[in-house]
């Protein structure tokens, strides 16, 4: 059966199993001998509720604590506004530290060896030859260049007057972006600068 | 069609964390780029742009100072004294507006520089940053960055990825700019600098050429434009938002203010003669930002950036809009460094802004790290994979670079150092083309002359004889009627000496006037111009014989000193000679000469 699902697992996230990997290392050093997966299955090794901080430890013995002033800065940084009250920023740090709580679980898993995963895509060689942006696929916009000048030799990209062809992907014209606009004077955005505290 | 719930919101205004200086108004350039972040700009125009053979000559007689040993004209004793003492290091990234049909990742027209576009639209759903709206990579942006990196000689590599930078600005509609900070597509390039580009002696140490590396070469987003409007508006255009940049980043190489502008100017003209990016400093294409740090001779700091190690704590000073600003606020900033590290202070590592005209930099914000850009890969992007192929397409038919182009116009046209620079530079190569032609066409019509006189004629007369009568009608080159079979005609009559060069000068004005359609040779003869220039003996002679009968007027100019009277003896010798033959510089010149013995 195959437990070398290593490769499998980079593709596919499998949720990892740290017992399971503790017997692969086991299994693997010596004779492969018939496994019963009644047996390792019918014993739970994780549950979900470990991703959730049990409500009888008390966040001050996580391992992360986060201040008031922290709080603040990534408030910050997203350009979200600062809590209103203190009520309600206990409960925002309640709800962050649970959120830490999570990520530390995730980041306990041993990932050594393991390219964070960017996005669902084709990382075959295959793949990545098929992606590959060669001479063929630059062929048009090299015909859109000309080479001026007979004895000093230079290359020009040919303007054209509109819209050309050729685009990746053009879009419908999505009309006229001044529709958006809640405040413009002429063609332009109007934004309100100045000094402002919080948001 | 409006999209239905959607309404464009101000963004909040911008949190203490990213506060900008808005003291004073900003002078900013004729043309309307305004900074990408949002500084003010008021209307004033101080045009500092150098013209170019001005500056050529500026920076020979610098050169020569140096040579003389007396230093540049600004430097005295104690600054000299500090300059031993203290060493300058810099580091540069520049952003060049990349030349192409649509934009990064989305399909609108890139109308780079062009100041007549209408505000806002040229604004695709992603460049407008509408909810769902994805980006999507145009391939024909890599052309003009490829070009960019292998003119730099740049590792290009075969995979490279997408980041998101994350900060808040109404310039930057998405809240992340896309970059390539993890993995650059180019890497490792270096840039060759010779005296001749403005590299100071000191800098050279002895040797030809000074190599300035680049680190890296990666592609990103180009920010909206705002326009600050008193009190506390900002007007925002989003045509510029979305358009493709490179930013090369320098290694801490350069240990002057001059090479450090040497460095742009240099990046510019690559750029240009490549067709990467065609809108200079002046309107924007081009920007710069500077990072300087000082350190004692002789000690090692304690930082490294980039892999240089030993420098110390370094500032970096943003927006910069053109050489002369670029050398100026290094000069100030190494001052002011120099100023606190004498002092017993420490350096900060801020970010600083410059304005033009200013003494010193201002400070703009607080420690490198107070910033958190957060940066993490484009989940919407795949990795960008660039094939071999492509490159060495592109490698192989990059047009010749300016570096070459001059040694080879030195070499095969006989012109010197710096008209080859001057005539390389202008016009868009246009002139250079225009006087290849005009020499290849005056081989069959002199063939005695060898193609290095040829090449002189030529150049001489394409860069100064073509190039006053440009600027003594205020046209531009564009402007110009003639071809260059008509100048090689004009040439070749002076030269076989059938015309004087009065009446070659007379023939570029009618060549150009656009009324005849008439050839050189028609014109000469239908005009009878052709006048055979009077040789020096008979110059003498008529001179001479126009004295001997004034004896009197001679006596009054040798013996009273009056000179004036010599004028009278050129518009005699005028009136007899055959009409328009007697030129009268020539003419006065060997007067004075007869009558000096």
């Amino acid at each position: 059966m195959a437990l070398q699902c290593l490769p499998l697992r980079s593709a596919l996230r499998c949720r990892p199993i740290p017992s399971l990997r503790r017997q692969t290392a086991r299994f693997a050093s010596t004779t492969p001998s018939p496994i019963d997966v009644a047996a390792l299955l019918s014993k739970p090794t994780w549950s979900v509720a470990s991703l959730l901080p049990s409500t009888s430890s008390s966040p001050s013995t996580s391992s992360t604590t986060i201040t008031s002033k922290q709080l603040h800065h990534l408030l910050r940084l997203s350009a979200l506004p600062p809590p209103s009250s203190p009520a309600e920023e206990s409960s925002l740090l309640a709800s962050l530290s649970q959120h830490l709580h999570f990520v530390d679980e995730i980041q306990n898993i041993d990932t050594t060896g393991v390219d964070p995963l960017q996005g669902l895509r084709d990382e075959t060689k295959q793949g990545e030859r098929e992606q590959e942006l060669g001479l063929e696929a630059l062929r048009e916009a090299l015909g859109r260049e000309k080479v001026v000048g007979r004895y000093h030799r230079r290359i020009r990209r040919v303007r054209d007057a509109g819209k050309g062809e050729g685009r990746e992907g053009v879009e419908e014209d999505m009309g006229d972006v001044m529709g958006m606009a809640g405040k413009q004077v002429g063609r332009f955005f109007v934004v309100e600068g100045g000094k402002k505290e919080g948001g | 069609m409006n999209v239905p719930g959607v309404r464009f919101r101000p963004l909040k205004a911008l949190p203490a964390l990213l506060n900008r200086s808005r003291a004073t108004p900003r002078p900013c350039y004729v043309s309307k780029w305004l900074q990408s972040r949002g500084l003010q700009v008021s209307t004033a125009p101080p045009a500092n742009a150098v013209p170019l053979r001005k500056h050529l000559k500026d920076e020979a007689k610098r050169k020569k100072a140096d040579a003389k040993g007396l230093g540049g004209p600004r430097r005295d004793g104690a600054v000299t004294a500090r300059l031993q003492k203290w060493e300058l290091t810099v580091g540069i990234e520049v952003h060049a507006e990349l030349n192409t049909a649509c934009k990064l990742f989305s399909s609108a027209t890139a109308a780079s520089g062009d100041i007549t576009a209408v505000p806002n639209s040229n604004v695709a759903a992603f460049d407008a940053a509408l909810p769902g709206s994805q980006p999507q990579f145009q391939v024909a942006t890599l052309l003009p960055a490829l070009r960019a990196a292998i003119a730099l000689g740049c590792d290009v590599q075969r995979k490279s990825g997408w980041d998101r930078k994350h900060y808040f600005h109404w310039d930057q509609p998405n809240g992340y700019q896309i970059t390539q900070y993890y993995q650059p597509f180019a890497k490792d390039g270096t840039l060759k600098l010779t005296a001749e580009d403005g590299v100071p002696r000191e800098d050279l140490l002895g040797a030809h050429s000074l190599s300035i590396g680049i680190k890296q070469i990666q592609m990103e987003q180009d920010t909206a434009k705002t326009s600050h409007h008193p009190p506390s508006n900002y007007h925002i255009d989003y045509n510029r938002s979305g358009h493709p940049l490179i930013e090369i980043i320098t290694l801490p190489h350069i240990h002057s203010p001059q090479t450090a502008a040497a460095v742009v100017r240099k990046l510019q003209g690559l750029l240009k003669a490549i067709d990467a990016c065609t809108t200079g400093m002046e309107l924007g294409g081009l920007r710069a930002d500077v990072n300087v740090s000082v350190r004692q001779r002789g000690t090692t700091g304690s930082l490294s950036y980039s892999g240089v190690a030993g420098l110390g704590q370094r500032t970096e000073i943003k927006n910069l809009s053109s050489f002369k600003a670029v050398e100026d606020a290094i000069v100030a900033e190494r001052d002011r460094q120099i100023s606190v590290l004498e002092a017993g202070g420490a350096i900060a590592g801020e970010t600083r802004g410059w304005s033009l005209g200013s003494t010193e930099t201002k400070r703009l914000r607080g420690k490198e790290g107070e910033v958190d850009y957060r940066y993490m890969p484009d989940a919407d992007l795949p990795p960008l994979f660039i094939g071999n192929d492509l490159i060495d397409h592109l490698r192989s038919s990059l047009p010749e670079l300016p570096d070459a182009t001059m040694e080879r116009v030195q070499r095969e046209y006989g012109l010197t150092e710096k008209d080859a620079r001057t005539i390389v530079a202008l016009d868009n190569g246009e002139r250079l083309e225009f006087m290849e032609a005009t020499e290849e066409l005056l081989q069959p019509r002199l063939p005695t002359n060898d193609s290095l006189e040829l090449g002189r004629m030529a150049g001489n007369w394409v860069l100064h004889e073509i190039g006053g009568f440009l600027t003594a009608n205020s046209l531009s080159w564009s402007d110009l009627k003639m071809y260059p079979i008509d100048l090689a005609d004009i040439i070749a009559y002076l030269a076989r000496g059938e015309i004087t060069s009065r009446t070659a000068k007379q023939l570029l004005e009618y060549a150009n006037d656009g009324s005849t359609s008439r050839g050189i040779g028609d014109l000469i003869h239908d005009l009878g111009l052709q006048r055979r220039p009077l040789s020096d003996d008979e110059y003498t002679e008529l001179a001479r014989t126009i004295m001997n009968e004034n004896p009197g007027m001679v006596a009054a100019i040798k013996e009273k000193g009056q000179k004036g009277k010599i004028m009278w003896f050129v518009g005699q010798m005028m009136r007899r000679g055959e009409e328009e033959t007697i030129e009268p510089e020539k003419a006065k010149e060997v007067v004075e000469r007869i009558l000096a013995d």
